[in-house]
């Protein structure tokens, strides 16, 4: 062993919450100028520990080691200064500033707000390859620059240990190549990285060391080279994973839900989704690939009646374009939203209530035009048991739940009232392999009783392996189909981009 | 690629995002010499010389200013997140306090004092909303209603059964200054030229006589831009109210800036109360500031939450107000040919840019002004007082299409959330 103290070291971190230990009796130990994962289930306790570790929440019992030192952090500020910057599972940045403001602030001192921060920035900028220009207002980025800019913030103050929580949940694979090129080049310079990911494939192509965290704990530190994706996962979930079934295809020819020449404008007049004509069968899934910020988004809430647009929607024969959002869940729309925290959950509501939340005029969560609690209760009771919901009790806040937990809860919540048709937007984001193959599950099921399903993704294994049909979506136009059975993760990438010119058959 | 390459292509552009927010200095020039040359046609088409006159445009400014203080109040509070509904009350206990301060120790220090007043109000706001997360709507209407309370028993202890309504008179005012020269202006005024008396009483109205509160009220427009856009503090106060939890997660003290914001919103108001009762008028009155906190605070949306806008619209509400004042019937009923011809145009604009809603109604507008103008001489006085209050409906009916708060304006922030 070298004579190097190791980066961070953390001894026994305990963590309670009402109801819960997210952390108990957690041990790390972080090499210096590696790349460290940390992989474990849903509320396994890995975002509580990271922020355990850059001082947003101060651990109950335990003791961190920076460099040798022992440390006691109040406040993120600490952390900082300690040479620790984190990256969080949700992005951290204002979108109405510029890259320069959001990279700035808290730390006006190092360089100004000027000039002199800006040459620093395009200085690092450079440095690392981020490609990240100063002057451009965030909400004009895309996601995988979002990302570099947050990690420029935390280079920008000079950080030594760097922390991404689930940085590549939201990344199409080009960008998570690019990131870890990025991440080996921080390596490179000496710096430390720990980072959380569900994909454990990715995780073991570019971590140098693995520590499994399950139920609060960690259970295990392995190597990359010693395990295989099915170990690590057995690991973390501390049983044997359901194999993948080999599936048929349930398409049938009758068209559960027609869109023709739909389109969204932006407040400027520009069209955000441009004339989008597709159909879905029953029992078919249609996924739609593309890079974030290409108007998914927008198509899903234009079908589901958030957002006006021009063109016709037609579910199970009857035009529903003109009808409020209502009335088209009634009719049998359900949506599964990109951004839970947006939209999907009221944070600071009991599980409960949010289990009546836009299904608020049917049973069991109604009786007559009044609301039926205890149904509601009951039924909330029952997602909790067969999505596998993590959570104390019903009662508790959305906001205490862990992100994959969130996710199954609102899942089970769309499943329950037998859509015709399923909007899922980003259906697994930030859910653990267990979860994911359930969730999975639960989907293929509903399709094989008739449900259509339009399915968008960042995660292209998942939209290869669940579409019956898929349509890449470019600038808001849909610019290409591909057979999912046929096309390979990367040739969908490619296209994803926009770059169509090599696609002529031969 | 090989042939059996399962993906079929169509053209496909990127969505490329040109965006030019501010306007550069010579379009605003451009929009002050069209606005002169818009009111001059109106002075010679309708024969109505108030709608420039250095009565006028004096009036317009004093008019203004507290609205425009107000506005002020306003951006700080909600640029760092709070909404500040109790600036109407916190401009109360200006009036009082400046009055109050004046009479005791003289105008200087009663500005201070005033101003002071407006912070403390701002205070409560601040620790009712942000230690203790009250709603915000709430505690500021809770501000309003407790001010005039609050200085009604002031003054009954002070000044007596006799003052409980009203101060003493206020003899002793900060100065006024005049431009050397500008008074001469008033014989070019009288001619009634086109263009050129118009500028005349204009320069007039703006530069005779002005009082030192209202040339500072007016610096206060650019220093809080600098300060909120040029600074590390305004960068932060900002930051506050775009994105708490980024801020936190970058180690600020977010409550800690929310409270800066609050407490400065309430001294600018505090300031506009001190001006409504000692620069204005010269005598505290219960009722003085006749909800101009309110429409400070739609000056400050008319104008995006931003200090350049928030002027025009006090400017624009300041002028609709002072000319009720002045052969007001006349003025209004003139002024709508302006009105007319800018809502039309604004009607075109939209529809070529495809907003069809705001397109037809302002159209519906436009021609109902010249249906009003041809069809009457005079506005009944009853419509002339309300002139003010419509073009703030008109103008942030029309405005809302395109406005942009900060995006954590009103929402509750827990730290560690
Ligand atoms: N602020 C909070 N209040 C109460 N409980 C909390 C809070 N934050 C987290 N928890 C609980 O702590 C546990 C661990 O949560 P954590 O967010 O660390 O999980 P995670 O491993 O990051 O999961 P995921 O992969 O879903 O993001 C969960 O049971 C969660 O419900
Ligand atoms: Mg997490």
């Amino acid at each position: 062993m070298t004579a190097d103290p190791p980066a961070v070291e953390l001894k026994g971190i305990t963590k309670r919450f009402p109801g819960v230990v997210a952390n108990s009796d957690v041990n790390l130990t972080v090499r210096k100028g590696t790349i460290h994962a940390i992989v474990g289930e849903n509320g396994a306790g890995k975002s509580t520990l990271m922020k355990i570790l850059y001082g947003m929440q101060p651990p109950d019992e335990g003791e961190i080691l920076i460099e040798g030192n022992p440390v006691k952090f109040s406040s993120p500020q600490g952390a900082i200064g300690a040479g620790i910057g984190m990256v969080h599972q949700h992005f951290m940045l204002a979108d109405n500033f510029t890259v320069t403001e959001n990279v700035v602030l808290g730390a006006e001192k190092l360089h100004g707000i000027g000039t002199q921060a800006k040459a620093k920035i395009t200085e690092i900028s450079q440095r690392y390859g981020l490609g990240v220009e100063p002057d451009t207002l965030v909400e004009d980025l895309g996601v995988g620059d979002r990302q570099r800019v947050e990690i420029l913030k935390v280079l920008y103050r000079g950080a030594r240990i760097l922390i991404l929580d689930e940085p590549t949940a939201v990344l199409v694979p080009q960008e998570v190549d690019e990131l870890f090129g990025n991440l080996r080049e921080l390596i490179r310079e000496g710096l430390t990285v720990l980072f959380i990911s569900h994909k454990l494939d990715e995780v073991r192509g570019v971590a140098d060391d693995i520590t499994v965290i399950r139920r609060g704990t960690t259970v295990a530190s392995v190597k990359p080279d010693q395990v295989t994706a099915r170990q690590l996962a057995t690991l973390m979930v501390g049983s044997e994973l359901p194999s993948p079934e080999a599936r048929e295809s349930t398409v049938t020819d009758v068209p559960v839900l027609v869109v023709r020449g739909l389109t969204v404008r932006g407040p400027d007049g520009r069209p955000i989704v441009d004339d989008a004509t597709f159909t879905i069968h029953k029992g078919e899934v249609v996924g739609i690939a593309g890079v974030e910020g290409n108007g998914q988004a927008e198509l899903a809430e234009a079908i589901i009646g958030m957002r006006d647009s021009a063109g016709t929607v037609e579910l199970d024969g009857v035009a529903i374009a003109g009808w409020d959002t209502r009335r088209r869940r009634e009719a049998g729309l359900g949506y599964i939203p990109e951004d839970r925290h947006r939209q999907g959950l009221l944070l600071d509501a009991p599980l409960w209530e949010n289990r009546i939340l836009g299904h608020q005029t049917e049973p069991p969560n109604a009786k007559g035009f009044l609301i039926n609690v205890g149904g509601a209760r009951r039924d909330t009771t029952r997602i909790v048991a067969e999505y596998d919901v993590r959570t104390p009790s019903i009662d508790v806040a959305a906001v205490a739940l862990s992100g994959g937990n969130q996710q199954k809860l609102i899942v089970g919540r769309e499943m329950s009232h037998q859509p015709k048709v399923l909007i899922a937007a980003h259906p697994t984001r930030g859910v653990d392999v267990g979860a994911q193959a359930a969730i999975w599950d639960h989907i293929r099921n509903a399709r094989i009783a008739g449900m259509g399903v339009l399915l968008i993704s960042a995660d292209l294994d998942e939209l290869i392996g669940l579409s019956d049909a898929l349509k890449v979506i470019y600038g808001g136009r849909l610019v290409a189909d591909a057979d999912p059975s046929t096309v390979t993760p990367e040739q969908l990438g490619v296209a994803m981009t926009g770059a169509t010119g090599e696609e002529t058959p031969s | 690629m090989s042939t059996d390459t399962t993906l079929s292509a169509a053209a496909a552009q990127p969505a490329a995002k040109p965006r030019s927010r501010r306007m550069s200095t010579s379009t605003i020039l451009l929009i002050v010499a069209g606005a002169l040359v818009g009111l001059s046609l109106v002075h010679q088409l309708a024969n109505a010389p108030d709608v420039t006159s250095s009565g006028a445009i004096q009036a317009a400014l004093q008019a203004a200013v507290p609205l425009g203080l107000a506005g002020l109040g306003g951006l700080w509070a909600e640029r760092a997140g709070v909404v500040n509904i109790g600036l109407e009350g916190q401009m109360i206990l200006g009036t009082w306090f400046g009055a109050w301060g004046s009479l005791e120790f003289g105008p200087w220090i009663g500005l201070l004092i005033g101003i002071l007043g407006g912070a403390v109000g701002g205070l409560v706001h601040a620790v009712a909303t942000v230690t203790f997360g009250v709603d915000h709507i709430i505690s500021g209407v809770a501000m309003t209603i407790l001010a005039p309370g609050v200085v009604r028993y002031l003054s009954y202890i002070t000044w007596g059964s006799a003052g409980a309504t009203q101060s003493p008179q206020v003899v002793d005012q900060v100065p006024r200054l005049s431009v050397p020269g500008v008074n001469s202006l008033k014989g070019l005024e009288e001619h009634q030229w086109f263009l050129i008396s118009d500028i005349a009483g204009v320069l007039r109205g703006l530069l005779h006589e002005v009082s030192l509160v209202t040339i500072l009220a007016v610096l206060l427009i650019p220093l809080t831009a600098w300060v909120l856009w040029k600074t590390a503090f305004g960068l932060r106060v900002r930051s506050v109210g775009e994105d708490p939890q980024a801020a936190e997660s970058l180690g600020l003290n977010v409550y800690r800036y929310k409270y800066y914001g609050v407490v400065i919103s309430g001294a600018m108001a505090g300031l506009g109360g001190v001006y409504l009762s000692t620069v204005t008028s010269a005598i505290y009155r219960e009722g003085q500031t006749g909800g101009r906190g309110y429409i400070g605070l739609a000056a400050m949306i008319f104008g995006n939450w931003r200090p350049g806008g928030l002027a025009v619209g006090a400017s624009l509400f300041g002028y609709t107000d002072a000319l009720q004042l002045r052969r007001g019937s006349e003025s209004v009923h003139a002024l709508l040919i302006l009105v007319g011809a800018l809502l039309l145009a604004l009607a075109v604009w939209e529809f070529i840019r495809r907003n069809r809603v705001v397109a037809i109604s302002s159209a519906v507008l436009g021609v109902l002004s010249y249906v009003l103008f041809f069809s009457v001489d005079k506005i009944p006085t009853a419509l002339v007082q309300a002139a003010p209050y419509i073009t703030v409906l008109v103008v942030l009916a029309l405005a809302a299409q395109r406005l942009r708060p900060p995006a954590a304006d009103g929402k509750p922030y827990r730290r560690g959330g």
